[in-house]
Protein backbone atom coordinates (compact mmCIF):
# COMPACT_ATOMS: atom_id res chain seq x y z
CA UNK A 1 0.00 0.00 0.00
CA UNK A 2 0.92 3.66 0.06
CA UNK A 3 3.55 4.43 2.68
CA UNK A 4 3.94 7.80 4.35
CA UNK A 5 5.69 9.32 7.30
CA UNK A 6 4.93 12.28 9.50
CA UNK A 7 6.42 15.64 8.68
CA UNK A 8 8.69 17.20 11.28
CA UNK A 9 6.68 18.92 13.99
CA UNK A 10 8.16 22.33 13.20
CA UNK A 11 6.92 22.15 9.62
CA UNK A 12 3.41 21.20 10.74
CA UNK A 13 3.38 23.96 13.32
CA UNK A 14 4.52 26.52 10.75
CA UNK A 15 1.76 25.49 8.34
CA UNK A 16 -1.07 25.91 10.85
CA UNK A 17 0.36 29.02 12.47
CA UNK A 18 -2.23 31.76 12.95
CA UNK A 19 -5.27 29.50 12.63
CA UNK A 20 -7.43 29.14 15.71
CA UNK A 21 -9.78 26.26 15.14
CA UNK A 22 -7.94 23.40 13.50
CA UNK A 23 -9.28 19.96 12.55
CA UNK A 24 -6.78 17.13 12.22
CA UNK A 25 -8.16 14.38 10.01
CA UNK A 26 -6.84 10.83 10.18
CA UNK A 27 -7.29 8.29 7.42
CA UNK A 28 -8.27 4.66 8.08
CA UNK A 29 -6.75 3.49 4.81
CA UNK A 30 -3.10 3.19 3.87
CA UNK A 31 -1.76 5.83 6.22
CA UNK A 32 -3.34 4.01 9.14
CA UNK A 33 -1.87 0.70 7.98
CA UNK A 34 1.62 2.23 7.72
CA UNK A 35 1.29 3.64 11.24
CA UNK A 36 1.61 7.24 10.04
CA UNK A 37 -1.88 8.74 10.03
CA UNK A 38 -4.44 6.57 11.79
CA UNK A 39 -6.49 7.53 14.80
CA UNK A 40 -3.60 6.79 17.13
CA UNK A 41 -1.21 9.12 15.32
CA UNK A 42 -3.88 11.81 15.13
CA UNK A 43 -4.27 11.65 18.90
CA UNK A 44 -0.50 11.75 19.39
CA UNK A 45 0.01 14.71 17.07
CA UNK A 46 -2.92 16.63 18.60
CA UNK A 47 -1.61 15.95 22.06
CA UNK A 48 1.69 17.46 21.05
CA UNK A 49 0.24 20.45 19.19
CA UNK A 50 -2.28 21.32 21.91
CA UNK A 51 0.41 21.04 24.56
CA UNK A 52 2.51 23.44 22.52
CA UNK A 53 -0.37 25.92 22.12
CA UNK A 54 -1.03 25.85 25.85
CA UNK A 55 2.61 26.28 26.76
CA UNK A 56 3.06 29.14 24.29
CA UNK A 57 -0.17 30.83 25.34
CA UNK A 58 -1.57 30.58 21.82
CA UNK A 59 -5.35 30.60 21.52
CA UNK A 60 -5.54 27.70 19.06
CA UNK A 61 -6.89 24.21 19.40
CA UNK A 62 -6.70 21.06 17.28
CA UNK A 63 -9.65 18.65 17.22
CA UNK A 64 -9.65 15.19 15.72
CA UNK A 65 -11.63 12.97 13.40
CA UNK A 66 -10.60 9.80 11.60
CA UNK A 67 -12.55 8.64 8.57
CA UNK A 68 -12.43 5.43 6.55
CA UNK A 69 -10.59 6.93 3.61
CA UNK A 70 -9.79 10.42 2.47
CA UNK A 71 -9.45 9.39 -1.18
CA UNK A 72 -13.19 8.73 -1.57
CA UNK A 73 -15.90 11.33 -0.98
CA UNK A 74 -18.30 8.55 -0.08
CA UNK A 75 -16.71 8.55 3.36
CA UNK A 76 -16.84 12.31 3.87
CA UNK A 77 -20.16 12.50 5.77
CA UNK A 78 -18.44 13.44 9.01
CA UNK A 79 -16.32 16.03 7.25
CA UNK A 80 -19.30 17.79 5.62
CA UNK A 81 -20.74 18.13 9.08
CA UNK A 82 -17.63 19.23 10.94
CA UNK A 83 -15.40 21.12 8.54
CA UNK A 84 -17.42 24.38 8.35
CA UNK A 85 -16.61 24.98 12.03
CA UNK A 86 -12.87 25.12 11.39
CA UNK A 87 -10.37 27.69 10.15
CA UNK A 88 -8.01 25.18 8.63
CA UNK A 89 -7.62 21.45 8.16
CA UNK A 90 -4.68 19.17 8.80
CA UNK A 91 -4.72 15.92 6.89
CA UNK A 92 -2.89 12.76 7.88
CA UNK A 93 -3.73 11.04 4.61
CA UNK A 94 -1.48 10.51 1.59
CA UNK A 95 -1.13 13.20 -1.05
CA UNK A 96 -4.20 11.94 -2.85
CA UNK A 97 -6.35 12.18 0.26
CA UNK A 98 -5.13 15.68 1.05
CA UNK A 99 -6.04 16.82 -2.45
CA UNK A 100 -9.52 15.34 -2.45
CA UNK A 101 -10.24 17.02 0.87
CA UNK A 102 -8.84 20.29 -0.47
CA UNK A 103 -10.97 19.97 -3.61
CA UNK A 104 -14.07 19.20 -1.56
CA UNK A 105 -13.60 22.23 0.69
CA UNK A 106 -12.05 24.86 -1.61
CA UNK A 107 -12.65 27.72 0.86
CA UNK A 108 -10.70 26.19 3.71
CA UNK A 109 -6.92 25.67 3.70
CA UNK A 110 -5.85 22.04 3.95
CA UNK A 111 -2.32 21.20 5.09
CA UNK A 112 -0.62 17.84 4.87
CA UNK A 113 0.85 16.43 8.07
CA UNK A 114 2.51 13.55 6.24
CA UNK A 115 5.02 13.11 3.48
CA UNK A 116 3.81 10.45 1.10
CA UNK A 117 6.84 8.30 0.47
CA UNK A 118 6.17 5.26 -1.64
CA UNK A 119 4.11 2.29 -2.63
CA UNK A 120 5.72 -0.39 -0.60
CA UNK A 121 5.61 -3.57 1.37
CA UNK A 122 5.42 -4.22 5.11
CA UNK A 123 8.67 -5.81 6.17
CA UNK A 124 7.83 -5.86 9.85
CA UNK A 125 6.03 -3.63 12.32
CA UNK A 126 6.81 -0.07 11.30
CA UNK A 127 9.34 -1.02 8.63
CA UNK A 128 8.37 -0.56 5.01
CA UNK A 129 10.26 -0.85 1.76
CA UNK A 130 9.44 0.80 -1.54
CA UNK A 131 8.59 -1.60 -4.33
CA UNK A 132 6.57 0.34 -6.91
CA UNK A 133 6.72 3.81 -8.40
CA UNK A 134 3.40 3.64 -10.20
CA UNK A 135 5.08 4.23 -13.57
CA UNK A 136 2.01 2.91 -15.35
CA UNK A 137 3.86 0.40 -17.53
CA UNK A 138 4.61 -2.69 -15.49
CA UNK A 139 7.50 -4.83 -16.76
CA UNK A 140 7.63 -7.30 -13.87
CA UNK A 141 6.65 -10.05 -16.32
CA UNK A 142 10.08 -9.87 -17.91
CA UNK A 143 12.15 -8.93 -14.89
CA UNK A 144 11.52 -11.89 -12.61
CA UNK A 145 9.25 -9.92 -10.31
CA UNK A 146 11.89 -7.31 -9.48
CA UNK A 147 11.05 -3.75 -10.46
CA UNK A 148 13.89 -2.03 -12.30
CA UNK A 149 12.15 1.34 -12.11
CA UNK A 150 12.14 1.20 -8.31
CA UNK A 151 15.24 -0.84 -7.56
CA UNK A 152 17.67 0.39 -10.25
CA UNK A 153 19.18 3.78 -9.49
CA UNK A 154 18.71 4.79 -13.11
CA UNK A 155 15.29 3.14 -13.41
CA UNK A 156 16.55 1.36 -16.52
CA UNK A 157 14.02 -0.69 -18.46
CA UNK A 158 16.80 -2.53 -20.26
CA UNK A 159 19.79 -3.14 -18.10
CA UNK A 160 22.20 -3.43 -16.58
CA UNK A 161 24.27 -0.35 -17.34
CA UNK A 162 28.04 -0.23 -17.29
CA UNK A 163 28.05 0.85 -13.67
CA UNK A 164 27.29 -2.58 -12.28
CA UNK A 165 30.22 -3.72 -10.20
CA UNK A 166 30.52 -7.16 -8.60
CA UNK A 167 26.74 -7.26 -8.25
CA UNK A 168 26.62 -3.82 -6.67
CA UNK A 169 25.52 -0.46 -8.05
CA UNK A 170 27.93 2.29 -8.91
CA UNK A 171 26.14 4.70 -6.59
CA UNK A 172 27.46 2.83 -3.56
CA UNK A 173 28.77 -0.49 -2.36
CA UNK A 174 25.67 -1.04 -0.19
CA UNK A 175 23.21 -0.82 -3.06
CA UNK A 176 22.70 -4.05 -4.95
CA UNK A 177 22.42 -3.85 -8.72
CA UNK A 178 18.77 -4.49 -9.52
CA UNK A 179 19.66 -5.98 -12.87
CA UNK A 180 22.04 -8.43 -11.26
CA UNK A 181 19.16 -9.57 -9.05
CA UNK A 182 16.88 -9.76 -12.09
CA UNK A 183 19.46 -11.89 -13.89
CA UNK A 184 19.81 -14.25 -10.92
CA UNK A 185 16.05 -14.61 -10.50
CA UNK A 186 15.43 -15.29 -14.20
CA UNK A 187 18.30 -17.77 -14.32
CA UNK A 188 16.89 -19.62 -11.35
CA UNK A 189 13.56 -19.90 -13.16
CA UNK A 190 15.13 -20.82 -16.49
CA UNK A 191 13.70 -17.70 -18.09
CA UNK A 192 16.90 -15.93 -19.08
CA UNK A 193 15.56 -15.24 -22.54
CA UNK A 194 13.20 -12.73 -20.94
CA UNK A 195 16.10 -10.43 -20.14
CA UNK A 196 16.84 -10.17 -23.82
CA UNK A 197 13.37 -8.91 -24.65
CA UNK A 198 13.83 -5.22 -25.29
CA UNK A 199 11.30 -3.05 -23.53
CA UNK A 200 10.27 0.08 -25.42
CA UNK A 201 11.07 3.33 -23.63
CA UNK A 202 8.62 4.45 -21.02
CA UNK A 203 5.90 6.73 -22.33
CA UNK A 204 6.21 8.77 -19.12
CA UNK A 205 2.53 9.19 -18.92
CA UNK A 206 2.95 10.42 -15.43
CA UNK A 207 3.67 13.82 -16.93
CA UNK A 208 -0.10 14.27 -16.93
CA UNK A 209 -2.68 13.34 -14.34
CA UNK A 210 -3.41 9.69 -14.95
CA UNK A 211 -6.99 8.55 -14.70
CA UNK A 212 -7.66 4.89 -14.04
CA UNK A 213 -10.93 3.41 -15.25
CA UNK A 214 -11.39 -0.31 -14.60
CA UNK A 215 -12.96 -1.95 -17.64
CA UNK A 216 -16.14 -3.27 -15.95
CA UNK A 217 -16.82 0.21 -14.69
CA UNK A 218 -16.05 2.07 -17.91
CA UNK A 219 -19.67 2.23 -18.92
CA UNK A 220 -20.99 5.61 -17.98
CA UNK A 221 -17.59 7.10 -17.32
CA UNK A 222 -17.20 10.33 -19.21
CA UNK A 223 -13.78 11.70 -19.86
CA UNK B 1 -21.70 9.60 11.38
CA UNK B 2 -24.71 7.83 9.86
CA UNK B 3 -24.43 4.11 9.32
CA UNK B 4 -22.30 3.24 6.36
CA UNK B 5 -24.16 3.33 3.07
CA UNK B 6 -26.29 0.22 2.77
CA UNK B 7 -25.95 -0.04 -1.00
CA UNK B 8 -22.26 -0.62 -0.63
CA UNK B 9 -22.74 -4.19 0.53
CA UNK B 10 -25.38 -6.13 -1.32
CA UNK B 11 -26.09 -9.80 -1.39
CA UNK B 12 -23.82 -11.67 -3.74
CA UNK B 13 -25.72 -12.78 -6.79
CA UNK B 14 -25.12 -16.51 -6.84
CA UNK B 15 -26.65 -18.57 -4.05
CA UNK B 16 -24.48 -21.66 -3.90
CA UNK B 17 -24.68 -23.98 -0.92
CA UNK B 18 -22.36 -23.40 2.02
CA UNK B 19 -19.59 -25.99 2.40
CA UNK B 20 -19.03 -26.51 6.16
CA UNK B 21 -16.23 -29.01 5.54
CA UNK B 22 -14.23 -26.40 3.64
CA UNK B 23 -14.85 -23.82 6.36
CA UNK B 24 -13.75 -26.29 8.99
CA UNK B 25 -10.63 -27.05 7.02
CA UNK B 26 -9.78 -23.35 6.84
CA UNK B 27 -10.44 -22.94 10.56
CA UNK B 28 -8.32 -25.97 11.39
CA UNK B 29 -5.35 -24.45 9.64
CA UNK B 30 -5.40 -21.74 12.29
CA UNK B 31 -7.07 -23.72 15.04
CA UNK B 32 -4.54 -23.17 17.78
CA UNK B 33 -4.29 -19.45 17.10
CA UNK B 34 -8.07 -19.02 17.18
CA UNK B 35 -8.37 -21.09 20.32
CA UNK B 36 -5.65 -19.20 22.15
CA UNK B 37 -7.02 -15.85 21.03
CA UNK B 38 -10.51 -16.71 22.23
CA UNK B 39 -9.08 -17.86 25.52
CA UNK B 40 -6.80 -14.87 25.98
CA UNK B 41 -9.68 -12.44 25.40
CA UNK B 42 -11.02 -11.56 28.82
CA UNK B 43 -13.83 -9.48 27.32
CA UNK B 44 -12.53 -6.32 28.98
CA UNK B 45 -13.69 -3.99 26.15
CA UNK B 46 -10.53 -1.89 26.41
CA UNK B 47 -9.93 -2.37 22.70
CA UNK B 48 -12.99 -0.26 21.87
CA UNK B 49 -11.43 3.18 21.59
CA UNK B 50 -8.59 2.00 19.39
CA UNK B 51 -11.16 1.52 16.60
CA UNK B 52 -11.86 4.81 14.92
CA UNK B 53 -15.15 3.45 13.60
CA UNK B 54 -16.22 2.86 17.19
CA UNK B 55 -15.37 6.41 18.21
CA UNK B 56 -17.09 7.94 15.18
CA UNK B 57 -20.27 5.83 15.48
CA UNK B 58 -21.45 7.04 18.90
CA UNK B 59 -19.52 4.21 20.52
CA UNK B 60 -21.82 1.50 19.23
CA UNK B 61 -20.59 -1.79 20.75
CA UNK B 62 -20.75 -3.60 17.42
CA UNK B 63 -17.67 -1.68 16.27
CA UNK B 64 -15.55 -2.95 19.15
CA UNK B 65 -12.64 -5.01 17.78
CA UNK B 66 -13.36 -7.78 20.30
CA UNK B 67 -17.04 -7.86 19.30
CA UNK B 68 -16.05 -8.14 15.66
CA UNK B 69 -13.66 -11.04 16.02
CA UNK B 70 -15.81 -12.92 18.54
CA UNK B 71 -18.84 -12.68 16.28
CA UNK B 72 -16.99 -13.60 13.11
CA UNK B 73 -14.07 -16.00 13.44
CA UNK B 74 -15.07 -16.83 17.02
CA UNK B 75 -18.59 -17.76 15.95
CA UNK B 76 -17.40 -19.85 13.00
CA UNK B 77 -15.02 -21.66 15.31
CA UNK B 78 -17.64 -22.35 17.96
CA UNK B 79 -20.04 -23.70 15.35
CA UNK B 80 -17.20 -25.74 13.82
CA UNK B 81 -18.01 -24.26 10.44
CA UNK B 82 -21.58 -25.51 10.46
CA UNK B 83 -23.27 -22.26 9.50
CA UNK B 84 -25.84 -21.29 6.91
CA UNK B 85 -25.68 -18.60 4.31
CA UNK B 86 -27.61 -16.10 6.39
CA UNK B 87 -25.05 -16.47 9.15
CA UNK B 88 -22.18 -15.95 6.73
CA UNK B 89 -23.90 -12.85 5.42
CA UNK B 90 -24.13 -11.48 8.94
CA UNK B 91 -20.43 -12.18 9.36
CA UNK B 92 -19.75 -10.48 6.03
CA UNK B 93 -21.41 -7.32 7.27
CA UNK B 94 -19.27 -7.40 10.40
CA UNK B 95 -15.94 -8.00 8.71
CA UNK B 96 -16.42 -5.70 5.72
CA UNK B 97 -19.01 -3.13 6.69
CA UNK B 98 -17.99 -2.61 10.31
CA UNK B 99 -14.26 -3.09 9.80
CA UNK B 100 -11.91 -1.52 7.28
CA UNK B 101 -8.98 -3.68 8.37
CA UNK B 102 -6.84 -0.68 9.23
CA UNK B 103 -5.02 -3.20 11.45
CA UNK B 104 -4.71 -0.85 14.40
CA UNK B 105 -6.75 -2.63 17.10
CA UNK B 106 -5.21 -2.39 20.54
CA UNK B 107 -5.54 -5.44 22.74
CA UNK B 108 -4.40 -5.54 26.35
CA UNK B 109 -3.51 -9.21 25.94
CA UNK B 110 -1.91 -8.73 22.53
CA UNK B 111 -4.42 -10.73 20.49
CA UNK B 112 -3.93 -10.41 16.73
CA UNK B 113 -7.48 -9.18 16.08
CA UNK B 114 -6.89 -8.00 12.46
CA UNK B 115 -5.47 -11.42 11.65
CA UNK B 116 -8.62 -13.12 12.93
CA UNK B 117 -10.90 -10.73 11.05
CA UNK B 118 -9.03 -11.27 7.79
CA UNK B 119 -9.39 -15.00 8.39
CA UNK B 120 -13.16 -14.55 8.58
CA UNK B 121 -13.01 -12.55 5.36
CA UNK B 122 -11.16 -15.40 3.69
CA UNK B 123 -13.73 -17.94 4.86
CA UNK B 124 -16.63 -15.79 3.62
CA UNK B 125 -14.89 -15.38 0.27
CA UNK B 126 -14.37 -19.13 -0.04
CA UNK B 127 -18.15 -19.52 0.20
CA UNK B 128 -18.87 -16.82 -2.34
CA UNK B 129 -20.05 -14.38 0.30
CA UNK B 130 -18.45 -10.97 -0.08
CA UNK B 131 -19.44 -7.40 -0.74
CA UNK B 132 -19.71 -6.53 -4.39
CA UNK B 133 -19.56 -2.81 -3.78
CA UNK B 134 -22.78 -2.07 -5.60
CA UNK B 135 -21.67 -3.52 -8.91
CA UNK B 136 -23.08 -6.89 -9.82
CA UNK B 137 -21.01 -9.94 -10.48
CA UNK B 138 -19.30 -10.72 -13.71
CA UNK B 139 -18.14 -7.32 -14.87
CA UNK C 1 -21.91 -34.65 58.31
CA UNK C 2 -19.03 -33.92 60.57
CA UNK C 3 -17.04 -36.85 59.21
CA UNK C 4 -17.60 -35.74 55.60
CA UNK C 5 -16.30 -32.32 56.50
CA UNK C 6 -13.35 -33.85 58.28
CA UNK C 7 -12.54 -35.97 55.26
CA UNK C 8 -12.87 -32.99 52.91
CA UNK C 9 -10.66 -30.94 55.22
CA UNK C 10 -7.93 -33.52 55.17
CA UNK C 11 -8.23 -34.00 51.43
CA UNK C 12 -8.13 -30.26 50.80
CA UNK C 13 -5.10 -29.65 52.99
CA UNK C 14 -3.20 -32.68 51.75
CA UNK C 15 -3.39 -34.51 48.44
CA UNK C 16 -5.57 -31.91 46.71
CA UNK C 17 -2.98 -29.20 47.29
CA UNK C 18 -0.40 -31.31 45.53
CA UNK C 19 -2.80 -32.28 42.75
CA UNK C 20 -3.70 -28.62 42.25
CA UNK C 21 -0.09 -27.47 42.11
CA UNK C 22 0.92 -30.24 39.72
CA UNK C 23 -2.03 -29.64 37.41
CA UNK C 24 -1.37 -25.91 37.51
CA UNK C 25 2.27 -26.26 36.54
CA UNK C 26 1.79 -28.98 33.94
CA UNK C 27 -1.11 -27.07 32.38
CA UNK C 28 0.75 -23.78 32.38
CA UNK C 29 3.91 -25.19 30.83
CA UNK C 30 1.80 -26.95 28.18
CA UNK C 31 -0.10 -23.77 27.31
CA UNK C 32 3.02 -21.63 27.05
CA UNK C 33 4.83 -24.26 25.00
CA UNK C 34 1.88 -24.55 22.64
CA UNK C 35 1.74 -20.80 22.21
CA UNK C 36 5.45 -20.62 21.52
CA UNK C 37 5.10 -23.38 18.94
CA UNK C 38 2.55 -21.19 17.15
CA UNK C 39 5.06 -18.43 16.70
CA UNK C 40 8.48 -18.40 15.17
CA UNK C 41 11.55 -16.34 15.74
CA UNK C 42 11.84 -13.54 13.22
CA UNK C 43 15.09 -13.15 11.39
CA UNK C 44 16.76 -9.88 12.14
CA UNK C 45 17.09 -7.79 9.03
CA UNK C 46 19.05 -4.74 8.25
CA UNK C 47 16.50 -1.97 8.34
CA UNK C 48 16.07 0.46 5.50
CA UNK C 49 15.98 3.42 7.82
CA UNK C 50 16.54 4.28 11.41
CA UNK C 51 13.65 2.99 13.50
CA UNK C 52 13.62 6.02 15.79
CA UNK C 53 10.41 7.47 14.33
CA UNK C 54 7.98 5.09 15.98
CA UNK C 55 4.21 5.25 15.96
CA UNK C 56 4.14 7.33 19.11
CA UNK C 57 6.39 10.06 17.84
CA UNK C 58 4.67 12.52 20.18
CA UNK C 59 5.96 10.62 23.13
CA UNK C 60 9.42 10.57 21.64
CA UNK C 61 9.55 14.25 20.78
CA UNK C 62 12.34 16.36 22.19
CA UNK C 63 10.51 19.66 21.78
CA UNK C 64 10.56 20.43 25.46
CA UNK C 65 6.96 19.31 25.58
CA UNK C 66 5.46 17.14 28.34
CA UNK C 67 8.01 14.57 29.40
CA UNK C 68 8.37 11.41 27.41
CA UNK C 69 6.91 9.00 29.88
CA UNK C 70 3.98 11.14 30.91
CA UNK C 71 3.05 11.76 27.27
CA UNK C 72 3.38 8.06 26.61
CA UNK C 73 1.16 7.28 29.56
CA UNK C 74 -1.47 9.85 28.59
CA UNK C 75 -1.63 8.50 25.05
CA UNK C 76 -1.74 4.89 26.16
CA UNK C 77 -4.69 2.86 27.40
CA UNK C 78 -3.97 4.23 30.89
CA UNK C 79 -4.89 7.67 29.58
CA UNK C 80 -8.04 6.47 27.82
CA UNK C 81 -9.33 4.37 30.71
CA UNK C 82 -7.47 5.67 33.75
CA UNK C 83 -9.95 4.35 36.32
CA UNK C 84 -10.28 0.84 34.88
CA UNK C 85 -6.54 0.51 34.39
CA UNK C 86 -5.90 1.82 37.91
CA UNK C 87 -8.36 -0.60 39.48
CA UNK C 88 -7.02 -3.38 37.29
CA UNK C 89 -3.44 -2.79 38.41
CA UNK C 90 -4.50 -2.82 42.07
CA UNK C 91 -6.65 -5.91 41.53
CA UNK C 92 -3.91 -7.93 39.85
CA UNK C 93 -1.23 -6.83 42.31
CA UNK C 94 -3.36 -7.81 45.29
CA UNK C 95 -4.33 -11.07 43.65
CA UNK C 96 -0.69 -12.12 43.95
CA UNK C 97 0.47 -10.15 46.95
CA UNK C 98 -2.21 -10.90 49.52
CA UNK C 99 -2.02 -14.71 49.44
CA UNK C 100 1.76 -14.69 48.98
CA UNK C 101 2.46 -12.45 51.96
CA UNK C 102 -0.34 -13.64 54.21
CA UNK C 103 0.91 -14.54 57.67
CA UNK C 104 -1.23 -17.67 57.98
CA UNK C 105 -0.04 -19.00 54.59
CA UNK C 106 3.57 -18.35 55.50
CA UNK C 107 3.22 -20.11 58.81
CA UNK C 108 1.92 -23.17 56.95
CA UNK C 109 4.81 -23.04 54.51
CA UNK C 110 7.22 -22.56 57.38
CA UNK C 111 5.82 -25.55 59.23
CA UNK C 112 6.09 -27.70 56.11
CA UNK C 113 9.49 -26.68 54.76
CA UNK C 114 11.04 -24.47 57.36
CA UNK C 115 11.24 -21.54 54.98
CA UNK C 116 8.85 -18.68 54.43
CA UNK C 117 8.43 -15.30 52.83
CA UNK C 118 8.08 -12.05 54.63
CA UNK C 119 4.49 -11.58 55.80
CA UNK C 120 2.20 -8.56 56.17
CA UNK C 121 0.66 -7.73 59.50
CA UNK C 122 -2.71 -9.46 59.75
CA UNK C 123 -4.59 -6.17 59.96
CA UNK C 124 -3.00 -5.00 56.72
CA UNK C 125 -3.88 -8.24 54.92
CA UNK C 126 -7.41 -7.78 56.18
CA UNK C 127 -7.67 -4.27 54.70
CA UNK C 128 -6.07 -5.36 51.44
CA UNK C 129 -8.57 -8.20 51.13
CA UNK C 130 -11.42 -5.74 51.48
CA UNK C 131 -9.79 -3.54 48.88
CA UNK C 132 -9.45 -6.54 46.59
CA UNK C 133 -13.12 -7.41 46.98
CA UNK C 134 -13.99 -3.80 46.20
CA UNK C 135 -12.06 -4.15 42.93
CA UNK C 136 -14.03 -7.33 42.19
CA UNK C 137 -17.23 -5.40 42.77
CA UNK C 138 -16.01 -2.71 40.37
CA UNK C 139 -15.40 -5.27 37.62
CA UNK C 140 -18.71 -6.96 38.30
CA UNK C 141 -20.67 -3.72 38.12
CA UNK C 142 -18.78 -2.67 35.03
CA UNK C 143 -19.69 -5.92 33.33
CA UNK C 144 -23.33 -5.65 34.31
CA UNK C 145 -23.84 -1.96 33.66
CA UNK C 146 -21.87 -1.10 30.52
CA UNK C 147 -23.49 -2.00 27.21
CA UNK C 148 -20.13 -2.49 25.53
CA UNK C 149 -19.22 -5.18 28.05
CA UNK C 150 -22.61 -6.82 27.94
CA UNK C 151 -22.22 -7.11 24.18
CA UNK C 152 -19.29 -9.50 24.56
CA UNK C 153 -19.77 -11.01 28.02
CA UNK C 154 -20.19 -14.72 28.48
CA UNK C 155 -20.75 -17.02 31.42
CA UNK C 156 -17.02 -17.64 31.75
CA UNK C 157 -16.35 -13.96 32.44
CA UNK C 158 -18.51 -14.10 35.56
CA UNK C 159 -17.11 -17.49 36.45
CA UNK C 160 -13.46 -16.39 36.45
CA UNK C 161 -14.34 -13.30 38.44
CA UNK C 162 -16.02 -15.62 40.93
CA UNK C 163 -12.98 -17.91 40.94
CA UNK C 164 -10.73 -14.97 41.77
CA UNK C 165 -13.02 -13.56 44.44
CA UNK C 166 -14.18 -16.74 46.18
CA UNK C 167 -10.90 -17.74 47.91
CA UNK C 168 -10.52 -14.18 49.15
CA UNK C 169 -14.09 -13.93 50.41
CA UNK C 170 -14.02 -17.33 52.09
CA UNK C 171 -10.62 -16.60 53.60
CA UNK C 172 -11.95 -13.34 54.98
CA UNK C 173 -14.96 -15.06 56.51
CA UNK C 174 -12.75 -17.73 58.02
CA UNK C 175 -10.34 -15.17 59.45
CA UNK C 176 -13.17 -13.24 61.08
CA UNK C 177 -14.73 -16.52 62.22
CA UNK C 178 -18.03 -15.63 60.60
CA UNK C 179 -20.14 -18.75 60.06
CA UNK C 180 -18.60 -22.07 61.02
CA UNK C 181 -14.82 -21.71 60.89
CA UNK C 182 -14.15 -25.34 60.00
CA UNK C 183 -16.56 -25.23 57.06
CA UNK C 184 -15.23 -21.90 55.85
CA UNK C 185 -11.58 -22.87 55.95
CA UNK C 186 -12.32 -26.12 54.12
CA UNK C 187 -14.29 -24.18 51.53
CA UNK C 188 -11.44 -21.68 51.31
CA UNK C 189 -8.88 -24.39 50.58
CA UNK C 190 -11.10 -26.11 48.03
CA UNK C 191 -11.88 -22.86 46.23
CA UNK C 192 -8.22 -21.92 46.18
CA UNK C 193 -7.33 -25.28 44.68
CA UNK C 194 -10.08 -24.99 42.08
CA UNK C 195 -8.77 -21.55 41.14
CA UNK C 196 -5.22 -22.80 40.81
CA UNK C 197 -6.22 -25.69 38.56
CA UNK C 198 -8.45 -23.41 36.49
CA UNK C 199 -5.66 -20.98 35.62
CA UNK C 200 -4.28 -22.81 32.57
CA UNK C 201 -7.64 -24.08 31.34
CA UNK C 202 -9.88 -21.02 31.53
CA UNK C 203 -9.64 -17.37 30.56
CA UNK C 204 -7.42 -16.90 33.61
CA UNK C 205 -4.76 -18.24 31.26
CA UNK C 206 -4.31 -14.59 30.26
CA UNK C 207 -1.95 -14.65 33.22
CA UNK C 208 0.75 -16.06 30.95
CA UNK C 209 -0.82 -15.47 27.53
CA UNK C 210 -0.48 -11.75 28.33
CA UNK C 211 3.26 -12.00 28.81
CA UNK C 212 3.87 -14.14 25.75
CA UNK C 213 1.67 -12.11 23.43
CA UNK C 214 2.68 -8.67 24.66
CA UNK C 215 6.37 -9.27 25.29
CA UNK C 216 7.50 -12.03 22.95
CA UNK C 217 5.37 -11.49 19.85
CA UNK C 218 6.29 -8.52 17.69
CA UNK C 219 3.42 -6.14 16.92
CA UNK C 220 2.47 -2.49 17.15
CA UNK C 221 1.74 -2.68 20.84
CA UNK C 222 4.42 -5.11 21.95
CA UNK C 223 6.10 -4.27 25.19
CA UNK C 224 9.76 -5.08 25.33
CA UNK C 225 11.54 -6.20 22.23
CA UNK C 226 9.79 -9.40 21.21
CA UNK C 227 11.14 -10.90 18.01
CA UNK C 228 8.56 -13.58 17.44
CA UNK C 229 5.87 -13.59 14.76
CA UNK C 230 2.81 -15.72 14.19
CA UNK C 231 3.55 -18.66 11.95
Amino acid sequence: MVKSERKPLEEIRASIKGYRRILNMGCGGCSSVCLAGGQREVKALNFELNAFFRAAGIDSHVDEITIERQCNQQYFDDLYEMVPDYDCLLSMACGAGVQLVAETFPDIPVFPALNTVSIGIDREVGVFEERCRACGQCVLTYTGGICPVTCCAKSLFNGPCGGTNQGMCEIGPDTPCAWKSIYERLKRQNRLDDILKMQPPMAWRNQVVRVTVQAPYAKGHRK
Amino acid sequence: MPDRVATEVTVSAESTAVDPARIKQMLNRHKAKIKISLRACVHCSLCAESCFLYTSHQQAPRYMPAYKFIHSTGLLYKKKGKVDRACLEKIRDIVWQDCVLCTRCYCVCGIDIPGLISLARGICRSQGVYPDFGVSGDG
Amino acid sequence: MDSTLRMLYHLAQGPLVWAAFILFWVGSVYQVARLLSLTRKMETRRRGRAPDEGPLSAARSTDGQPGRWSARLRLSIAGTHSLTIGVSVIFHTLLFMVPLFLLAHNILVDEAWGVSLFAFREKLSDYLTWLFLACVLFFLLRRILLARLRAISSFQDYYILFLAAAPFASGLLAYHQIFDYRTMITLHMLLGEIMLVSIPFTKIAHLFLFFVLRFLVNHEYSLGSGRRAWR
